[in-house]
């Protein structure tokens, strides 16, 4: 192989190397993205769950700081607190929607006598 | 005889859902209330539901008795009593906003028909306030606390009076608003108003008695020792819905408001003995 073909050979392989590096390296910093996105849509969902909640007086008393914490968390990159914050927050909008639908008609109690 | 069976059943059925869904007059609402606790607590007289818990618990009571010695509500009095006879910046007073006072508590909550709401007596002192070029005063913690328990003290003794206006409409509409907020579960724990202070008045929770709804409104505003001072109707309100694990409302808003206008209409004819100490 003459001295010409020997460089480009290394050119090339230096090339492909550098490009193979780069790609690996960015791997972790898409997958990371990747979940911050999720958590942030769970993030999301709980906090428009909590105000279809509050829209019928249902909301309860600790969704607000669920939802504040979950946040915390995630912008500290603590995935599954984040993730299990939103999670809470969002069970407990939709138990709160529920709970105040189901009371929107008056049931007066069997106890009183009219 | 199957067939006389079912249409009995099927008439029966009948008027347990007309009656359920059948609406109640406030003063049907008010008698309802009181027989509930006549039966509950035979042997308790109905002027003495203003005492709270106390008409229940002989050995609170003590505690009580002994603590109304000195009542630790006295230094705000005081310091009310100043506040109401301290001229504005603009050289008037309360007096000039409530020329009846200072005894004024029984004429509270009441139905304004030109504001079309519920006004409570902490609203009027801060609508005063502002229409003398005065900062409104905060509605759960400081000083409303002092002009709210000098007024009560002078008001001793005046019988809860709410009146519903047939006139307007809008007026019994708050006070169903008011109803209904009471009998509604709410919050993580799922209890309503009721669920404590009338199903389950005179049972423990933890180590403390639950008390009877009658009579809840005429001792405020209250010294609680759990606050270490005196607090207003609302702030209670805020405190009931937390501890049930529901975010509270905001003092002095709607709900409260006409929160009050019910509850406090379940209280007529009862006297007034605020400002109270409670645990």
């Amino acid at each position: 192989m003459s001295k010409k073909s020997q460089l480009q050979l290394l050119l090339i392989a230096t090339l492909f190397g550098a490009c193979l590096s780069t790609s690996y390296a960015d791997q972790p910093k898409k997958a990371s993205d990747t979940r911050t996105a999720k958590v942030q849509q769970m993030i999301n969902d709980a906090e428009m769950a909590r105000k279809k909640a509050a829209k019928v007086e249902g909301e309860w008393r600790d969704v607000g700081k669920f939802i504040k914490q979950a946040k915390k968390a995630l912008a500290k990159g603590d995935y599954v607190t984040a993730m299990k914050l939103a999670a809470k927050a969002h069970k407990q909008s939709v138990l709160g929607y529920r709970q105040a639908i189901s009371q929107r008609e008056l049931k007066m109690p069997s106890y009183l006598k009219y | 005889m199957k067939k006389i069976f079912y249409r009995v059943a099927l008439l029966a059925m009948a008027s347990s859902v007309a009656l359920a869904a059948q609406a109640t007059t406030p003063e049907e609402d008010l008698a309802a209330f009181r027989n509930y606790f006549k039966e509950r607590f035979p042997g308790v007289q109905m002027n003495e539901y203003t005492n709270g818990v106390y008409a229940i618990d002989p050995i609170g009571r003590e505690s009580w008795e002994a603590i109304e010695e000195f009542p630790p509500y006295e230094p705000f009095v005081d310091d009310g009593k100043e506040m109401w006879e301290t001229p504005f910046a603009n050289g008037k007073t309360y007096k000039d906003c409530f020329p009846d006072g200072p005894a004024i508590a029984s004429k509270f909550p009441r139905w304004d028909k030109k504001q079309g709401m519920v006004i409570t007596l902490p609203l009027a002192i801060n609508q005063c306030r502002k229409a003398n070029g005065e900062k409104p005063l905060k509605y759960k913690k400081g000083p409303i606390n002092n002009i709210l328990s000098y007024i009560a003290y002078e008001s001793r003794g005046q019988k809860t009076h709410v009146i519903i206006p047939k006139d307007d409409p809008r007026a019994l509409e708050a006070y169903e608003k008011g109803k209904k907020f009471y009998y509604t579960r709410r919050g993580q724990l799922n209890f309503s108003c009721a669920t404590c202070h009338l199903q389950n008045a005179g049972m423990r929770i933890r180590s403390d008695i639950l008390s009877p709804a009658l009579g809840h409104t005429t001792h405020f505003p209250v010294y609680r020792s759990k606050w270490g001072t005196v607090g207003t109707l609302h702030r209670r309100f805020t405190g009931r819905n937390k501890q049930v694990r529901a975010k509270p409302f905001k003092a002095q808003g709607e709900q409260y408001r006409d929160l009050e206008y019910f509850l406090t209409y379940m209280s007529n004819g009862l006297p007034l003995n605020g400002p109270g100490s409670r645990k």
